[in-house]
């Protein structure tokens, strides 16, 4: 076991944990936030996505330990108290989701791209979610979401 | 044409009302859910594809620290079998396994980790058996296996049972249609074509991987939670596959599933539920079965390959004199929904065109993969993969333009369809002509590069909507005016617990956020077939609306004594009662309650303000030697979509630089719901079947079993935002709720087609199996151009 200290949501954690957990089951299982979900455990459908110190990153083919320090962001961190961010509120109003299990991941790597880039064309956003998968949507919505908030 | 009526919320694009918590991860799904001191269950499979089970050893699993219940496939776990059409399928395999993957034993532990160490551990020595995965060789008179020796013994669903072919042991369904004289339309043609086209396997791929949790409570009844897209379904599996009684089993589905595209078939619900029956000891604690992104892919329904070999025959002046198509569903090792999909896609062919000779027959057959069978299109998308390809190439050998030899033949209001039915509700024509609008039709785009081919293709599609069916409702009035329904349709993300919400707020005149829509449970919710085949809106819709007949009549008689009136002379609007024509004349529906000493407010009587309703439609049973029905179905959505591809002759991949869609769906209840599945339908599914999709197996081991080569589409997959666009025709149905109909299941029934007819007109090569990958395209360029050199 080890010890793993780290800030989530800007509180403070501190937990004992086997050094094999990833920090998605750390998130879901151990803390209880739920909202980052396991798809495929292999890194590639996106639906683990989390923010590191303000970057999008894949927690299921990422150590706990590895965030060791750091802090995390994570979907249930976004809104402020019950103000919704601006790219939930997009993706509220443009019905950018419909089963809601990737729309966690791709909230994240939207929010995460949209921090560090300024005027963003259709194809940057295209390119920016490319590791997010969706089956509901054809992606179409979603786009058309993330357009709308980089507006904003 | 469409109802031209404004409504208050009817025809309005609602905010998604379960979208709060899922965009703000609140949402808890199956997988999500964690119970006290829970179990966690992990399954064995077998890894040869047919094999006798010669014995099982658990010992070792069972002595390894952490390990609660280990089951096997025996009398006592799985008495009887069980199956959505034929009952031909145990929780856990007895005697043999016929697939890579079956289960045969399963863990229950303290973590997912020790029950995996514990399904390692356990040991079973097989006998292999000869396989038989190809679809001819099992629809043969004489396969190399025959999966189910007893079939003929096993139990069949009373209402749609199956039909079995003397000749052919593996075939677990026969339908077939007979109209008119083929033999006599081929000879009056003057083309005929013949032609065999096939399907790849493909996985439905929901975001949410497979799961069950089950818990036997203190009274020995077991609740059960999962995936499920049909609760009802459920309940009546784990049930009568143990001789339970159905009071015995509770089945809850909660408010957020992961999708479902027809692939929702309950394995892990049964697993987790024979781990919590067999759990020793009290009191008994819960177990969650979650299937990995892996064995999801590689254990669960798919669509099914599909054989369809088609003979058309036409006339110089483009009429369709007979047509002639047998269609093998090539299904896994146990029917599933298979059997019924392999009966139902041949409503499409029979209901696309006019077509005066019309003969089919329909077979779904056994091999040794995992099941195969209910995808988004249900067995449509497939048989109208080969229609609409044979109807582009006659178009072309009759030097007619493919949209108007499609315009000439598609079917109007009126039309009798292979089945001898007057069809109702037909947008057929006008899909067209959106389609064809929309993606510019007759207008050639200039390729960037010589080596850049571009083509436009169309394809017309329709999907029946199931009969017989049957769906409930109970709607109550909270005193403090909150209207909750009951129902056990699934939301999976279509969005029908806001279409539902928007229904109540325009009977009650009350806004949306007034109404509460309970999730599935069967101890609460009343029975539904199932979220499928489109029939939500339609037959829920239509049952909601009776409750809600039933609800206002006990309101306003209630009201009545209060206002001094007669009933009939009210109406209701924001939770008041009121007199119509004396508005000020109304009291809050609060005040038709009494309050009571201690607390609480009760009526005097009735116990409570709910109405229920029943809105059941048989339909009519097709004549099982010739198909013929006046009823075969509900209704029919209608779609026409057309593509604008580019082919890169060098690398031979396909490229979608436009699609557009049009689909009547009757009323649009929620536009904006109704284009999120247009989008699914084309740009995830569509696109995903025509090029990138497929299940490659060798000797019944999936090869490509995660998302790195099982590949749907990404958003660089799909055209721009400007290059996609989407048309809601709203063909009214006299019997459906405000004229409408459904939409999803109609989405991707046009677009495999229209991607290659588009491929056609780009390389002049077609295609007769999709998926159209780069390898196919490159293989075929070079088999051209050799032909050319020669």
């Amino acid at each position: 076991m080890e010890v793993l200290s780290l800030t989530v949501n800007g509180e403070d954690i501190e937990a004992e944990i086997h050094p094999g957990t990833t920090l998605q089951k750390f998130l879901h299982d151990t803390l209880g936030l739920t909202g980052t979900k396991e798809g495929c455990g292999e890194g590639l459908c996106g639906a683990c996505t989390v923010m590191i110190d303000g970057k999008a990153v894949k927690s299921c083919i990422i150590l706990a330990l590895q965030a060791q320090g750091k802090n995390i962001r994570t979907i249930e961190g976004l809104a402020n108290g019950e103000v919704l961010d601006a790219v939930q509120e997009s993706f509220m109003e443009n019905g950018a989701f419909q089963c809601g299990y990737c729309t966690p991941g791709m909230i994240m790597a939207s929010k995460s791209f949209l921090d560090e880039t300024q005027n963003p064309t259709e194809t940057d956003i295209r390119h920016a979610l490319s590791g997010n998968l969706c089956r509901c949507t054809g992606y179409h919505k979603i786009v058309k979401a993330v357009l709308a908030a980089s507006n904003k | 044409m469409g109802d031209t009526k404004e409504y208050k919320y009817i025809g309005k694009s609602e905010r998604n009302v379960n979208g709060i918590e899922k965009v703000t991860g609140a949402a808890k799904y199956c997988s999500d859910m964690e119970m006290a001191r829970m179990l966690y269950g992990k399954v064995k499979r077998s890894h040869y594809p047919h094999a006798r089970i010669l014995s099982i050893d658990i010992s070792k699993a069972k002595q390894l620290p952490g390990v609660k219940t280990v089951i096997v496939g025996d009398e006592k776990t799985c008495p009887n079998r069980f199956g959505a059409g034929v009952a031909d399928e145990y929780v856990l395999a007895r005697e043999k396994v016929l697939f890579v993957g079956d289960a045969v034993a399963a863990v229950a532990a303290e973590t997912e980790e020790i029950a995996q160490k514990a399904v390692d551990l356990i040991e079973v020595e097989y006998e292999e058996l000869p396989p038989v995965f190809d679809g001819d060789e099992a629809f043969s008179r004489n396969p190399p296996a025959v999966l189910h020796e007893g079939l003929k013994t096993y139990k069949t669903i009373r209402s749609v049972p199956p039909r079995y072919d003397e000749n052919r042991p593996n075939v677990f369904n026969y339908f077939r249609i007979r109209r008119n004289d083929v033999e006599q339309g081929f000879k009056e043609a003057d083309i005929v074509f013949e032609n065999r086209f096939q399907v790849a396997m493909i996985h439905h791929s929901q975001m949410e991987p497979h799961c069950g949790i089950a818990k036997v409570d203190g009274s020995g009844r077991l609740t059960v939670w999962g995936t499920s897209s049909k609760p009802y379904g459920m309940h009546r599996d784990i049930a009568e596959s143990r001789n339970l009684p159905s009071s015995a089993v509770r089945v809850i589905i909660p408010t957020h599933v992961g999708g479902s595209f027809g692939g929702r078939e309950p394995k892990a619900e049964q697993i987790a539920a024979s781990l919590a029956l067999a759990q020793e000891g009290h009191p008994k604690r819960p177990v969650k079965v979650r299937f990995t992104r892996e064995e999801q892919l590689t254990t669960t329904t798919t669509r099914a390959r599909y054989i369809v070999d088609i003979k058309t025959g036409v006339k110089k002046d483009g009429a369709i004199v007979a047509n002639e198509m047998r269609t093998i569903l090539v299904g896994g090792a146990y029917a599933g929904t298979g059997y019924l999909t392999a009966r139902n896609g041949s409503f499409g062919p029979a209901a696309n065109y006019k077509i005066s000779n019309f003969s089919l027959d329909a077979y779904g057959v056994y091999t040794n993969q995992r099941m195969a069978g209910a995808f988004r299109g249900f067995g449509n998308a497939e048989t109208l993969w080969a229609l609409e390809s044979q109807i582009d190439m006659l178009a072309e050998a009759l030097n007619i333009d493919r949209l108007a030899f499609r315009l000439m033949n598609c079917p109007v209001e009126g039309d009798i369809n292979a089945f001898g039915e007057s069809m109702h509700s037909v947008g057929a024509k006008e899909c067209l002509e959106a389609a064809a609008r929309d993606i510019e039709w007759g207008k050639k785009s200039e390729p960037k590069e010589p080596h850049l081919k571009i083509g436009k293709g169309i394809a017309l599609g329709n999907k029946y909507s199931i009969v017989p069916t049957a769906s409930a409702a109970i709607v109550k009035v909270h005193p403090d005016g909150l209207i909750e329904l009951r129902t056990s349709t699934v939301e999976l993300g279509q969005g029908s617990n806001t279409i539902f919400s928007q229904m109540i707020a325009e009977e009650f005149n009350v806004p949306v956020s007034m109404v509460r829509v309970l999730n599935p449970d069967t101890d609460l919710t009343p029975f539904d077939l199932g979220t499928a085949s489109s029939r939500s809106t339609f037959n829920m819709g239509n049952a909601i609306r009776k409750a809600c007949k039933d609800v206002k009549q006990q309101m306003f008689e209630l009201a009545a004594k209060e206002l001094g009136s007669a009933a009939d002379e009210l109406d209701t609007e924001d939770s008041r009662i009121f007199i119509k024509g004396s508005p000020e004349k109304s009291l809050h529906v609060s005040e038709l309650f009494i309050p009571m000493v201690i607390g609480g407010y009760t009526l005097k009587e009735g116990a409570e303000i709910l109405g229920k309703a029943t809105f059941y439609l048989p339909g009519i049973t097709p004549d099982p030697e010739t198909g013929h029905s006046e009823r075969p179905a509900s209704f029919y959505m209608f779609v026409a979509q057309a593509a604008e591809v580019e082919v890169d002759t060098q690398t031979g991949k396909v490229r979608v630089l436009k699609m557009v869609t049009a689909n009547d769906c009757g009323k649009a209840i929620n536009p904006m719901m109704v284009e999120g599945q247009q989008d699914g339908g084309v740009l995830s599914m569509g696109i995903g079947s025509a090029l990138l999709e497929e299940v490659i197996t060798d000797n019944g081991v999936m090869l490509n079993p995660q998302f790195a080569d099982y590949k749907i589409p990404t958003t660089l997959d799909c055209p721009d935002l400007d290059n996609y666009k989407t048309a809601i025709i709203e063909t009214a149905h006299r019997e459906g709720p405000w004229g409408a109909k459904g939409v999803g299941e109609g989405t991707m029934v046009s677009s495999a087609p229209a991607i290659a007819n588009a491929i056609y007109d780009a390389i002049g090569i077609r295609f007769h199996e999709i998926p159209i990958t780069p390898e196919k395209v490159l293989t075929a360029l070079k088999e051209k151009n050799k032909e050319r050199l020669d």
